[in-house]
């Protein structure tokens, strides 16, 4: 049998700039191949080449698509080809449909330009299409925009977007990422499903633990080559390459406490915490929090206790809120009810002037950290003007404790003078920490801190946190969406939906004995390599 | 800005500065001196830019007429920027039912068409420059008004401030470190770009003969008068208003590379 | 029942625009030096007879105190009694009905014009290279730069006095609204051109029309299904600051054209400063905002139902 997809010595390139170099792989009916890696890899690129898509100036030895030799097809060719034999499902379902256009109009564009099909024949096959994505009534649905769909929806709508026309290749690009884990696991389902039906699923993804669930074979990618391909049983545990080791120790689930995710990381031996004074005050009580915005609850009274020197994971999907209760208990949002207690000081509600004193007890580290700069300040200015309280942003007399922060969070002294902006994520991140420790906090809420990052910074910045905390003693209130990194990084745990706490406890016995339903179904939406 | 953008912005601004406070320095010649025997010269070596019908040279008129109209212009928008700021500031700053009063009053004013206000206030106070300041100041104020308040909004509702209150700044730290300076951008932005669109508002003033009289060489009142022999002598008309052109376009390529928005205005 | 309420919200914001432009009306003329009376009547200058200022003094109650005036002037507006021209000698209201339709029209044609070149500019911006685009950003800068009048002028000495295709004053045929027409519409279309390519390239460079290249479309494809759309949207929501710069236009080109209309009438009634005129053509004009700003709105939320919404 010949395979629908044979790449051989790929290469694509944008004004002169290699952005996918001498990539090789095949592709049978009824296979699912997996291309993994960061951002910047060319996995994104190549992808988009087995369309005709990439916008670069592609090359290669052999690229056939379904039998057809890509590398001749004229533009109307490709047209015929893309939607009916090869389709998309692109990362963003919110991004990838128009939200001007009813979503039902979408899918039909399908039909519109590859069948002759009318208008109420074309019409039954969306509602038809859409059911078998199980959305619930989809006669209404369909003549929604994107906008007024919940997420789930929009995921089931794009994946009925792909199989209308019933396409032999299935190109998932980053179709999973940024999704909550009870939706991603619904996407893989149908990815699975696509794959037992006897198409060709090519998954492009950063998180090795996601494409373990579907993926025949593997090949990991890097800066524009693959470095390593193989089945993933060989990948997952017999990993050749360097980088594909670093990938597979990135993955936060399963990792115990304080040990490295990073190859870089220096071996961490818990050390001592400083020797205080036993104090058993804990460092935040939230008590009753309620939020209701026009009407509608945002958090419906919420309470936990965070002790000192230790890390509370609130997790939860988007919307739960999770971000309304870090915002009420940063004083940032007033609370309709309830209170928080800051180092056994009442915090909130309270007058701002009256909070402020307070307030150097208290950090906060968000998912982009650029917005929360001042645009006007270089990477120095931020740090001292966090360190002289707002006096100063100029760096007399505080060169060497601006110096020893950047030191604190393994940032290159050098690059004090730049402008975040031209700073990389991760980088990014690192400074936002160094602006938040200036005032030597007891407490940090961290915000979704590393959803923004690419897998292997991220691993990173959890071993800086980790190892920042067993230095410093700082409590963290840790916010995410994903249970591996929770499951990783916190003492407790407490399980938000709907605005509710539904579940609390230690990392132990919320991952390892779930009381409530809920907890239960994120679990089992997890993957885990470990 | 790059560095050429800056030096050619600057020479821009130089030349018609130096235009409107020396003229003579350009154009050495009386702008109001007449000499029949040289009416309705086309442009030509001795006179670049033709001459009028009473023979005098529409160069040195010209020339001698950015002083007028630059003033004008610039008045106006002082005026008209200044209100925008107290009006624009104090709604976005304000409790929500005085921004909404304000809000309110703003929408009322920008319901009456720019020019069309100009001319009301001017049937109020009668033509001169003094009114026509004045006039295009007040009908510009409530677009700028509502520019200044959404952009001072932003800021206040910025990640930016919100990580200085949890950093424990107080307002005096936040308005001084951060708010004015990063106000402060934008604002030089819209103002050049309010700058071009004043000059073209009070010359159309001027044009409709409620603005500065003639025979002073405003571009305008040239322009107007200018307008009875236009199948004659196009380059009466054609000139002045060439030098508003360049103005307003110069003003609005050096306000779009402060970063402004030309939509709004 | 959505509908109504936005109705009765739209016609209720109406009402107080226009109670506002009003009041700053009512306040503008009394603070006018001099009697009220002989201000109404045209100031100083027009010599209104002594049996003509007591007629105007007992008609705006001008005897009455303060309070007692306003309420008077509000009370005859409600009634859509906007008083008698002075100098046109005819109530302002028979005036306006006459007035009015000349120029609106002008200013639909115009917006019209000005849409349809700016939707061929940004069509042919998106096809066009780099030197094109340079091309089309300096025609955009300078059309939005350059004034009606002088437009105006160099239109007529271009197809009237040189090419002398087109008749230099507006004489009621067809050919005769072309200049006015154009030059009402090239800077507003320079404007549109300069939003619309904007969100023109946003949109072809977003997520959802690669994802409708991949489902098979082609660019045009594209260009048509979404590209119009996110591209006029932003355009559409300043459609009614368009109108009203295209009505202050219209005062100018009406001029220059010597075209009968709400513009030349509003100027010769400044120059009279004719105070019952001038009040009724703020008012009318504020009144074509408010229902220009509502129908677009409307467009939008047909466009964009959720956008709206927020």
């Amino acid at each position: 049998m010949n395979p629908l997809l044979a790449v051989d010595n790929l290469c694509v390139s944008f004004a002169g700039q290699q952005a996918v170099n001498d990539v090789s792989f095949e592709l049978n009916a009824g296979e699912c191949l997996a291309l993994v890696g960061e951002s910047g890899s060319g996995k994104s690129v190549t992808a988009r080449s087995l369309l005709g898509l990439s916008g670069g100036t592609v090359s290669a030895e052999k690229l056939m698509v379904c039998q057809e030799d890509a590398l001749t097809l004229t533009e109307p060719a490709w047209q015929k080809i893309r939607g009916s034999s090869v389709v998309m499902i692109l990362q963003d379902a919110l991004m990838a449909l128009d939200p001007l256009r009813p979503v039902g109009r979408e899918i039909e564009d399908v039909l519109k330009e590859h069948g002759t099909l009318n208008s109420k024949a074309r019409r039954v096959q969306v509602i038809e299409a859409l059911a078998s994505v199980d959305l619930p009534d989809p006669e209404r649905r369909m003549k929604q925009r994107s906008t007024q769909l919940s997420g789930g929806m929009r995921q089931r709508v794009l994946i009925a977007q792909a199989l209308i026309g019933d396409p032999q290749i299935v190109i998932a690009d980053e179709a999973t990422t940024a999704l909550d884990s009870r939706l991603a696991a619904l996407v893989l389902k149908q990815l699975a499903a696509l794959k037992n039906e006897g198409r060709a699923v090519l998954m492009i993804s950063h998180d090795l633990a996601q494409v373990a669930q579907l993926a025949d074979r593997i090949a990991v990618m890097r800066a524009g080559k693959i470095v390593e391909s193989g089945t993933t049983e060989q990948i997952l545990n017999h990993p050749q390459h360097e980088y594909t080791r670093t990938l597979l120790r990135a993955i936060p689930s399963g990792v115990p406490r304080f040990a490295p995710l990073s190859i870089k990381a220096t071996a961490s031996e818990p050390r001592q915490l400083p020797p205080t004074e036993p104090d058993t005050t804990p460092a935040l009580v939230v008590e009753n929090l309620s939020k209701s915005f026009a009407k509608h609850p945002a958090v419906i009274e919420a309470g936990f206790v965070l002790p000192r020197g230790s890390t509370l994971g609130l997790v939860g999907e988007s919307g739960s809120g999770k971000t309304t209760t870090a915002r009420m208990i940063l004083g940032l949002e007033r609370p309709d009810a309830g209170s928080v207690t800051l180092l056994g000081e009442r915090f909130v509600p309270h007058s701002e002037a009256a909070r402020r004193s307070l307030r150097e007890n208290i950090g906060a580290i968000y998912q982009n950290p650029l917005g929360s700069f001042d645009p006007r300040y270089s990477v120095g200015q931020i740090l001292t003007d966090a360190l002289s309280a707002g006096r100063s942003k100029r760096a007399s007399g505080y060169k060497d404790q601006v110096a020893r922060l950047l030191e604190q969070v393994e940032l290159d002294p050098a690059l004090s003078g730049r402008n975040p902006r031209e700073l990389s994520g991760g980088q990014r991140q690192r400074l936002a920490i160094a602006r938040a420790l200036a005032p030597e906090p007891q407490v940090l809420v961290l915000d979704e801190p590393v959803s923004a990052l690419d897998v292997s910074i991220q691993a990173t910045i959890l071993d800086l946190l980790d190892r920042l905390q067993q230095e410093t003693g700082t409590s963290y209130l840790f916010i995410s969406h994903d249970l591996s990194v929770i499951e990783h990084m916190s003492d407790l745990v407490a399980v938000m939906y709907q605005g509710r706490i539904v579940e609390q406890g230690s990392t132990a016995e919320v991952f390892g004995d779930p009381q409530h339903e809920y907890t239960r179904s994120l679990l089992t939406a997890m993957p885990r390599l470990r | 800005m790059s560095r050429t953008a800056k030096i050619l912005s600057s020479l821009f601004i130089l030349f018609w500065v130096l235009t409107a406070f020396v003229p003579a320095l350009i154009a050495p010649a009386d702008p109001l001196a007449i000499n029949p025997s040289q009416a309705f010269q086309a442009p030509s070596g001795a006179h670049i830019f033709g001459t009028d019908e009473s023979g005098r040279d529409v160069f040195t008129r010209v020339i001698h007429g950015a002083g007028d109209s630059l003033y004008i212009g610039l008045a106006a928008t002082a005026l008209g920027m200044g209100l925008a700021l107290v009006l624009g500031t104090a709604a976005a700053l304000a409790p929500r039912w005085l921004d909404e009063v304000i809000l309110r009053v703003l929408e009322a004013l920008y319901s009456v068409p720019s020019l069309l206000m100009a001319l009301l206030i001017i049937a109020f106070t009668g033509p001169g420059v003094g009114p026509a300041i004045v006039a295009v100041g007040l009908s510009t104020a409530p677009g700028y008004a509502r520019l200044v308040r959404s952009q001072i909004r932003t800021l206040k509702n910025s990640e930016m401030l919100e990580a200085a209150t949890v950093l424990g700044r107080g307002t005096w730290l936040k308005v001084r470190n951060h708010l004015v300076p990063n106000a402060l951008q934008p604002l030089l932005a819209l103002v050049t770009l309010g700058i071009g669109q004043a000059v073209i508002w009070a010359a159309a003033l001027s044009f409709l003969g409620l603005g500065t009289p003639p025979p002073a060489p405003e571009w305008g009142a040239m322009l107007s008068a200018g307008r009875t022999y236009l199948h004659l002598a196009w380059w009466l008309s054609f000139f002045p208003g060439l030098a508003i052109v360049v103005v307003a376009a110069g003003a609005t390529l050096i306000g779009r590379a402060l970063g402004g928005k030309v939509k709004a205005l | 029942m959505k509908l109504l309420a936005w109705l009765g919200r739209k016609v209720g914001g109406a009402l107080v625009v226009l109670w506002l432009v009003a009041t700053a009306i009512f306040i503008g003329v009394r603070l006018i030096p001099g009697d009220p009376a002989e201000a109404i009547m045209g100031g100083p200058g027009s010599q209104a007879s002594a049996e003509a200022l007591a007629n105007a003094r007992s008609e705006y109650g001008l005897d009455l105190p303060i309070i007692s005036q306003y309420f008077l002037f509000l009370a005859k507006l409600i009634r859509l009694d906007f008083g008698t021209s002075y100098s046109f000698k005819d109530p302002v209201l028979q005036i306006m009905g006459e007035v009015l339709p000349p120029t609106i029209n002008l200013a639909l044609m115009a917006l019209v014009v000005a849409w349809l070149l700016a939707l061929l500019f940004a069509l042919l911006a998106m096809r066009a290279n780099k030197v094109g685009q340079l091309l089309g950003n300096a025609v955009e800068i300078v059309a939005a730069a350059v004034p009606h009048f002088w437009l105006g002028a160099v239109l007529i000495m271009l197809f009237s006095s040189m090419l002398g295709w087109l008749p230099a004053v507006a004489n009621g045929t067809p050919a005769g609204l072309v200049l006015p027409v154009l030059t009402l519409a090239l800077p507003l279309a320079g404007f549109l051109t300069q939003l619309m390519r904007d969100s023109l390239n946003t949109a072809m460079g977003s997520q959802f029309a690669l994802a409708a290249r991949a489902r098979g479309e082609s660019r045009l494809t594209v260009f048509r299904r979404h590209g119009l759309r996110h591209a006029a949207l932003p355009a559409l929501g300043l459609t009614g600051w368009a109108f009203s710069s295209l009505l202050s236009g219209a005062v100018v080109v009406e001029a220059i054209f010597a075209r009968p209309g709400l513009g030349r009438s509003l100027l010769s009634a400044v120059l009279a400063r004719d105070i019952p005129m001038v009040t009724g053509i703020a008012l009318f004009s504020a009144l074509v905002y408010i229902v220009v700003m509502a129908l677009t709105e409307a467009i939008e939320r047909l466009i964009d139902p959720a956008g709206a919404e927020s």
